[in-house]
């Protein structure tokens, strides 16, 4: 019999005769990976579905002319002043967006003002599938706008006694623009004092084509992987400014970053608590086996060779407690998500290393006590039972 | 003249203030039964051990099949004990989760490769072909001495070192297991050292020397 598969069979039979100290050691192992395991799990979804979260509040990049010197908060809008006009070229953007390489969503917006029973009405040009995606919090009563039809902000709508259903003719500089009013929107920002329309149906109205006020991007980052998009952008557009809107994300990360500083400390504490428990249950095995190792000794096994031995039970120990652990740490996982963010925790099988590189340190790290003892062991005294 | 097996001379073992082995000077031929005997303390064991290369003299020659022993590191003293040593002890040291078979393929495993029809040979030879499979616990005293043999000879040994084999068997047993070890070394022509505080079993040996308070002081031929 080949030397390797004859250890693997006698540390079988090693283990499977400590039945009891086997098994509590496995549970000490599974337990410790399989949270570590759970934490980090949960600490992703979290991230994850935080991240859907701040999706939520909308852009977090918001891209102006420069001369416009336009303030820019969470969720508002603030396009500066209407006399002294700048704007940014449609396909600029687009071309910047696509060279960037920036992964977002987007909308354009251009601002303007229309003519209305003989007073200036604030104009915004919009995209609505873009909006509907972005602005998941805009209240439509009524229904959203096909072609030739436009949603009133509620203060507006109010103001000029108009309601869904009603037609209106508005002018600008390319002439008379009918419109029918398809519905309101109410979000208790700004939005509730504009009329919002196709955005070709106004750039054409104001003989502005191919110009926009605003660029919105909804960026898939985070934190400094943010700042480096805006700052990429920045460079494909000299001419536009470009803001970070990090308010909501900037609260989302400092909740997030505290939750896994915390998780990170419970594991810290179960680790250590593992450790120990491995420590004591390994040392408790060594003593009861010491008569085992001076008779291994004494046949001629050199220290290393029998150190390699319980060094091998060790870690397969820790190779089946990762196992195990994993599975369990999953499930867990599982149930924390679904029963604290109402989600399903990803399946993410890299997680199965991490689980198994966990507990096999832990049977490692926990054993090094016990296994210089090992190590030292004299084979006469062990033998005589001192 | 046969070529000594195991020479000493000024062999000393101290533990701290207590000397456990006063200088001997000793020579066991090669293939000679050589019978320990002495009270508890007298040394004997100290002395098997020494020349088993279980332990380190504290002073004196010890040169044990052409190497001398107090030159070798530990592992390489693990190394001479299982290319030219097999012990047998007074309280066998079966591994208990092992079977027989597998007992004595644990000695393989450090000698060279577990080799299963070379055990189960080693078992028939010393009487337990039936027994294989038992474990240590399902095994009587003597039965359990047997497979204590059977491994101590699978590696074909210079040097057999019997630690008080029979002190734990009853005299049937005894017997059977004196018989067995002259069969064996009949066979395979090694030297035997063997402790023991009983007369009979010493008269086994070729020769028998004696040991009080850690001093050779009287040895005499048992055979011709």
């Amino acid at each position: 019999m080949n030397r390797r598969r004859w250890l693997l069979k006698m540390m079988f039979q090693a283990l499977a005769h400590r039945g009891g100290r086997t098994v509590l050691l496995l549970a000490v192992l599974a337990m410790a990976s399989s949270l570590a395991t759970a934490l980090w799990i949960v600490s992703l979804s979290m991230e994850r579905r935080i991240a859907e979260e701040v999706r939520k509040y909308g852009a977090n990049l918001v891209v102006v002319p420069q001369a416009a010197r336009l303030d820019v908060g969470s969720g508002g809008l603030n396009f500066g002043s209407i006399a002294e006009p700048s704007y940014l070229g449609q396909s600029e953007v687009e071309r910047a967006l696509s060279t960037s390489g920036i992964t977002s969503e987007r909308s354009l917006h251009l601002r303007g003002a229309l003519r209305y029973q003989n007073a200036d009405l604030p104009a915004e040009g919009v995209d609505f599938a873009e909006i509907r995606r972005l602005f998941p919090w805009w209240q439509v009563k009524g229904a959203w706008p096909a072609a030739g039809e436009a949603v009133l902000g509620g203060d507006l709508a109010t103001r000029l006694k108009l309601k869904p259903g009603d037609r209106i003719e508005l002018a600008g500089t390319a002439g008379p623009i009918p419109l029918r009013i398809s519905g309101t929107v109410s979000t208790g920002g700004e939005e509730d004092g504009l009329l919002f329309m196709a955005l070709p149906e106004l750039q054409q109205a104001l003989g502005l084509t191919g110009q926009l006020s605003q660029v919105r991007l909804m960026v898939t980052a985070s934190g400094d992987s943010l700042k480096s998009a805006a700052q990429s952008l920045q460079r494909q557009l000299p001419s536009a400014k470009v803001n970070e809107v990090r308010q909501t994300a900037h609260t989302s990360e400092g909740l997030l970053a505290k939750v896994k500083l915390l998780m990170m400390l419970v594991t810290a504490v179960v680790l250590v608590s593992a450790g120990s428990s491995v420590t004591g249950t390994m040392s408790t095995t060594v003593l009861e086996r010491s008569k085992e190792i001076g008779l291994m000794k004494a046949i001629g096994g050199t220290r290393l060779e029998v150190l390699l031995i319980f060094c091998a039970e060790a870690a397969l120990l820790g190779g089946a407690g990762g196992v195990a652990g994993y599975l369990l740490g999953s499930g867990i996982a599982h149930f924390i998500t679904r029963t604290v963010f109402a989600a399903s925790a990803e399946f993410i099988p890299w997680m199965g290393a991490v689980s198994l590189a966990v507990s096999l340190f832990l049977a490692l790290l926990g054993s090094v006590g016990p296994m210089v003892s090992v190590f030292k062991l004299d084979p006469v005294r062990s033998l005589r039972g001192e | 003249m046969a070529v000594a097996t195991i020479e000493t001379s000024g062999l000393t073992r101290s533990y701290g203030e207590i000397c456990a082995l006063k200088p001997i000077d000793l020579s066991v031929p090669e293939g000679e039964w050589l019978s320990v005997m002495g009270h508890s303390g007298s040394g004997k064991s100290t002395l098997m051990n020494l020349v088993g290369g279980l332990d380190r003299p504290t002073a004196g020659a010890l040169v044990v099949g052409g190497q001398d022993l107090s030159t070798l590191t530990e592992d390489g003293l693990a190394r001479f004990r299982r290319e030219y040593v097999g012990i047998i002890f007074q309280q066998h040291h079966l591994v208990p989760y092992l079977s027989a078979l597998e007992n004595v393929m644990l000695s393989q495993y450090f000698h060279s490769v577990p080799d299963e029809a070379e055990a189960r040979h080693a078992l028939e030879r010393v009487g337990l072909g039936h027994r294989l499979k038992n474990r240590p616990g399902e095994l009587s005293g003597g039965e359990q001495q047997r497979v204590c043999i059977a491994r101590a000879i699978i590696n074909s040994p210079k040097l057999l070192l019997g630690d008080e084999p029979t002190g734990n068997l009853d005299h049937k047993s005894t017997l059977m297991v004196m018989e067995l070890l002259k069969e064996l070394r009949a066979e395979e022509r090694f030297t035997v050292v063997m402790v023991t505080h009983n007369e009979e079993v010493a008269a086994w040996g070729d020769r028998t020397i004696y040991l009080t308070d850690g001093v050779l002081v009287r040895e005499e031929r048992t055979r011709s």
